[in-house]
């Protein structure tokens, strides 16, 4: 009886998880009565071979959400239920202007429920700051479910969220959007619908795959080519060399210990620890995705790409092209383009730029923000009813883009986590995305003067008030003045001087591919501050999670501009050279050529598959070496 | 492809590295590493650790043991030996608190005098965690205030005091300030004489003739209500002068600071020093005059020592072990001699954990240590705390790691579990002479 009840029976400790081997097993298993169904002629044929295909793939995914999350496959099936009937009621009543009231009735009913588990402590705690209250989150659910099972069964001081809630949630809304627009037809069959919420490989963490692109092959047949079979091997393994690797072997010892406690460490160390966490955080997320690319390719559905090695990026807004790209795709579908895109400012900027300028005075307390966002906001409106009178098209568009793409770093950034650190580093992007872009748009002069300007600025800050934030700011605001000046002085030489670039090619490749070096540098850099604020731990109580996070990101400030020690550097590299030999190997990795990439991948696609057995065989012996190494011991170069 | 051909390939890969758990695990090496793998056994054996954290935050009255090995299963492919870890016999039976006599004597007196504790320790305790629970329970008993101890120049803040550093007017990061010397630090840090004061660290000012003299300013604010002071001290060297001014400390001069000390002219003054990678062994570094006249002139009547962690990640013997503990037994007989009318109180190691295989567990070595220790502080006459037995014994830092209560390394508490610590030892001190045992001669 307890081999079948943890066979399955829903146990929090143990999720199914692509990195066990019980997820492997379940899959096996899965897969056999899959190729059952699939090849024998005699079970079913034609459409009704799919339809069985895919109410057996539904039952499966249901059942690993219940492994993973218990009764709250009530939720997801809930969703499911609610968007299926609201979308055949949008259908029904297209043209009408009840669809609308039903488009708007699901998205509350979405909305609602990801607020109510995700935001619940987030708003409570807002609330309570304000009014002085002592509230606290109460379970409706938990209270519900005591009634039907015996008291006390479920916690209702607690509110826990349910595992992928962000995920199937943001898939149900684009599919009552889509259908409200009438990109697709909806789903008639219920069950069919569920296939797509809950499709086990994406169901806990993406890709987000929007109705459109999925939907279609529900009724498509079963087709996996060789060479699909190849690259489909190719992403789980890859996947798990990038989660157990690159991933948790550097979490583990790293990563974090330095968040943990950054004064324990130099500035150095803590530096590396940020560094090497960008790159942790990559390899974690864009892991377990090729691994559900792969797992889904295998049973022949095809889920969209999630990265697109990120860290090439040349500036912040090609990098949020290449990373959790079902999630960008996602929001600039169904926010930034309802909100208007580059075309207009309405209702919508307005609403989420107050709710913006509340809550960030709410929680800092300090009101006067107000003033300067509610400035900002009649200063746009404005000037907006001056260009328009003037026909100033371009700059209408540069405002109106800046301003809908900001809300919609800040609402993506809150998407991540309900929390204050969140936001700002939603913001963070947001401003960086903006600065860049107005950068881009500068002269060679003004980016001189500005950047010159700036650098002094700093400065004298840091000599003024001698405090690590300065230091860290004036340092590197030195280093891209540095870049800047090169620049600079390059394009004085070059640019009346056509002749010179004709007769110095390849000296003007070289160059190129410096300046493309030195944005991927930059870029990067400013990718890895940003996550200075998005690490927030998540075996804490949202309030002290929130301490917690700002803490850590001031200490580790606080060591980078103020602890920094070069003496200790040579004997950090060697004590932990393997760790940084695992960071440095994955940048290279990373930052190889694609079409390199590409040509391996289809190699190791087209290799025999007795051969593709013993290769895979060996990665997983190697890969399995990560898991039991033995931890780097603590060494403290610090004091 | 077919999906019964998808179906073969996944069963060919199960089937080989199936194969290689039957092979493989403890038979190949390659460079002298060697190549795990896990046995059938290991993949299908659950790993659950039920633990809960001790409801009633006392120590187990029988304490855990460290595991015997297992003897070797013929049947099973070989694996090798595993370390043979002693059993360590200690009288449970007597209440250690029995030795901590000297300190609850002196405590009454608090109503007139100062009653000092110093708290030395890892970097458990740094940022003032524990000691701070510690010193705020012995207060609000015995009175007293302020946060005790602190360096001229502080490079970890804590929770307590935030301090900053002004050098001739100038505003300076604590590692820009007077030259700083530990005797727990890199050998940069050591010292030629062993002048390190009482907390084992100490900043000279002007320390070469070039830097000329030097005026430094320490803002030192108390970051809550319960670490008031009424009075300053300073302990340093005749030639530094100093002043006081509010929350600010000039000081003056060149020579040795020792400390700064917010304190009060009586009740009980809970100084933290921690001694971040200390495995305790650095006492006898540190010049015996300059002890003991802190210790008496000062009226230290406890002096805790918390050390063992740093022992444990980077040792796999327990004769290591039990050479670091026998070194730790010098180092209490120095302090002993140091502080001979003072108690001395021994808090363990916590539990701590290690990735192996892809789980969390406890290094095997902690419960031999934490037993070693209590061991050799019986003999000694120290009291003894074992933080181990009290959170739970082995595996209770996973569910604290799960907890919130410690960090994701399983080695460091977070500021919640050390608060739950540092109250346990306060009040496990307080209800050991409340009970009145410690009269009795044993």
């Amino acid at each position: 009886m307890t081999f079948w009840q943890s066979i399955l029976g829903f146990n929090a400790e143990s999720p199914l998880l692509f990195t066990q081997f019980y997820f492997w097993a379940f899959f096996a298993l899965v897969y056999a009565l899959f190729a059952l169904i699939m090849s024998s002629p005699r079970i079913a044929n034609g459409r009704q071979k799919l339809h069985l295909r895919n109410v057996y793939l539904l039952f499966v995914s249901w059942f690993f959400y219940y492994k993973t999350s218990g009764l709250f496959l009530l939720i997801l099936a809930f969703v499911t239920l609610s968007d299926w009937i609201l979308a055949g009621r949008i259908k029904a009543n297209s043209q009408k202007p009840i669809a609308k009231v039903f488009l708007c009735l699901s998205v509350v009913i979405d909305l609602g429920l990801l607020a109510y588990f995700k935001y619940a402590y987030f708003f409570t705690n807002l609330i309570n700051d304000l009014f002085g209250t002592g509230f606290r989150v109460f379970d409706v659910f938990a209270y519900i479910g005591n009634g039907f099972a015996e008291a006390g069964r479920f916690s209702v001081d607690t509110i826990v969220l349910p595992v992928g809630i962000s995920f199937y949630i943001f898939q149900v809304i684009s599919y009552t959007a889509d259908v409200f627009r009438g990109r697709i037809q909806p789903v008639k069959n219920i069950l069919d619908f569920g296939f797509y919420v809950s499709f086990f490989p994406q169901l806990v963490a993406g890709p987000i795959v929007r109705a459109e692109e999925f939907i279609p092959q529900l009724y498509k047949p079963f087709r996996l080519s060789r060479r699909a079979f190849g690259i489909a091997v190719f992403w789980i393994l890859n996947g798990l060399a990038k989660k157990i690797i690159m991933s948790d072997f550097l979490a583990v010892n790293i990563i974090d210990r330095v968040f943990n406690n950054p004064l324990l460490f130099s500035g150095f160390e803590n530096l590396f620890a940020l560094f090497a966490y960008s790159l942790q955080v990559y390899a974690d997320f864009s892991g377990y995705t090729d691994i559900a690319i792969g797992v889904a390719m295998l049973m022949g559905f095809y889920l969209p790409m999630n990265f697109n090695s990120p860290y090439k990026s040349q500036n912040p807004q090609e990098f949020w092209r290449r990373w959790h790209m079902s999630l960008g795709r996602w929001l600039k579908t169904y926010l930034y383009i309802p909100l208007g895109g580059n075309r207009r400012i309405g209702f919508g900027t307005y609403f989420w730029w107050s709710l913006i300028a509340f809550v960030s005075a709410a929680l800092t307390g300090w009101w006067w923000l107000l003033i300067p966002f509610a400035a900002f906001m009649v200063g746009v409106f404005v000037w907006n009813k001056w260009a328009s009178s003037k026909a100033k098209v371009e700059s209408q568009k540069l405002l109106y883009s800046n301003l809908n793409s900001f809300i919609t770093q800040v609402l993506g950034g809150l998407w991540h986590g309900a929390s204050w650190n969140f936001i700002i580093w939603g913001g963070i992007n947001g401003i960086g995305m903006i600065v860049e872009k107005i950068w881009r748009k500068m002269n060679w002069h003004v980016r001189m003067a500005t950047m010159s300007g700036l650098t002094l600025m700093l400065c004298i800050f840091d000599a003024v008030w001698q405090l690590p934030v300065w230091r860290l700011f004036a340092v590197w605001a030195a280093i891209i003045w540095i870049g800047t000046v090169i620049r600079y002085i390059y394009w004085l030489i070059t640019k009346d001087n056509g002749k010179w670039k004709m007769e110095n090619g390849k000296w003007e490749n070289i160059t190129q591919s410096l300046s493309k070096a030195w944005a991927i540098g930059q870029t990067f850099a400013f990718i890895t501050f940003t996550r200075l604020f998005f690490r927030s731990s998540s075996n804490l109580d949202p309030a002290t999670a929130n301490e917690v996070a700002w803490a850590t990101a001031k200490n580790m400030v606080n060591q980078i501009g103020g602890a920094w020690n070069n003496a200790i550097i040579p004997d950090f590299l060697w004590e932990y050279r393997w760790v940084v030999a695992m960071f440095v190997a994955g940048m290279v990795i990373h930052w190889l050529p694609t079409n390199w990439k590409r040509r391996y991948r289809l190699a190791f696609s087209a290799i025999p598959l007795w051969l593709m057995v013993i290769v895979v065989c060996v990665a997983i012996v190697v890969i399995y070496q990560f898991v039991s190494a033995e931890m780097q011991p603590f060494i403290y170069f610090q004091f | 492809m077919k999906p019964e051909r998808v179906l073969l390939f996944i069963v060919c890969v199960m089937a080989v590295l199936g194969a290689l758990c039957i092979v493989l695990p403890g038979q190949l090496s390659i460079g002298g590493k060697e190549v795990r793998w896990p046995t059938l056994a290991e993949v299908f054996e659950k790993k659950h650790p039920d633990i809960s954290i001790q409801p009633s935050d006392t120590i187990p009255e029988t304490p855990e043991e460290p595991e015997e090995p297992e003897q070797p299963d013929t049947v099973v492919v070989e694996k090798p030996k595993p370390v043979v870890i002693p059993k360590v016999e200690v009288n449970d039976s007597i209440d250690s608190r029995y030795f901590l006599r000297a300190f609850y004597e002196a405590l009454p007196q608090a109503s007139e005098r100062v009653v000092r504790v110093v708290h030395y320790g890892d970097s458990q305790i740094e940022e003032d965690r524990m000691s701070q629970q510690i010193r705020e329970q012995l207060q609000s008993r015995f009175g007293g205030q302020g946060v005790g101890l602190m360096p001229l120049a502080q490079t970890i803040p804590t929770v307590t005091m935030k301090q900053e550093l002004y050098m001739n007017g100038r505003r300076v990061n604590p590692n820009a300030g007077p030259r700083r010397y530990m005797v727990y630090g890199i050998r940069d840090m050591q010292r030629r004489d062993s002048h390190y004061g009482v907390m084992g660290q100490m900043a000279v000012m002007a320390d070469s003739l070039v830097r000329g003299s030097e005026a430094v300013q320490a803002v030192c604010v108390p970051q809550s209500e319960k670490v008031h002071y009424s009075r300053w001290r300073v302990f340093a060297d005749s030639t530094i002068h100093y002043d006081f001014s509010g929350d600010t400390a000039y000081l003056w001069g060149r020579g040795a600071v020792y400390g700064l000390s917010q304190e009060s002219a009586n009740g009980v003054i809970v100084d933290n020093i921690p001694m971040r990678g200390c495995m305790g062994l650095v006492f006898t570094k540190i010049d015996a005059m300059q002890l003991s006249t802190f210790y008496r002139e000062e009226n230290v009547k406890l002096i805790i020592m918390q050390f063992g962690g740093n022992a444990i990640p980077s040792n796999e013997k327990p004769t290591t072990i039990s050479a670091i503990v026998y070194g730790l037994r010098d180092q209490i007989r120095y302090i002993k001699r140091c502080a001979p009318n003072a108690s001395i109180l021994f808090i363990g190691p916590s539990d701590m954990i290690r990735m192996t295989d892809g789980e969390w567990e406890t290094y095997p070595l902690v419960p031999y240590m934490d037993r070693l220790l209590k061991k050799i502080t019986m003999e000694e006459g120290v009291a003894y705390f074992s933080l181990f037995q009290w959170m739970g014994g082995s595996g209770s830092m996973i569910r604290w790691r799960e907890l919130g209560l410690a960090g994701e390394d399983g080695v460091h508490f977070h500021r919640s579990g050390a608060r739950k610590a540092g109250n346990a030892v306060a009040e496990w001190m307080l209800e050991g002479m409340e009970n009145g045992q410690w009269k009795i001669e044993n």
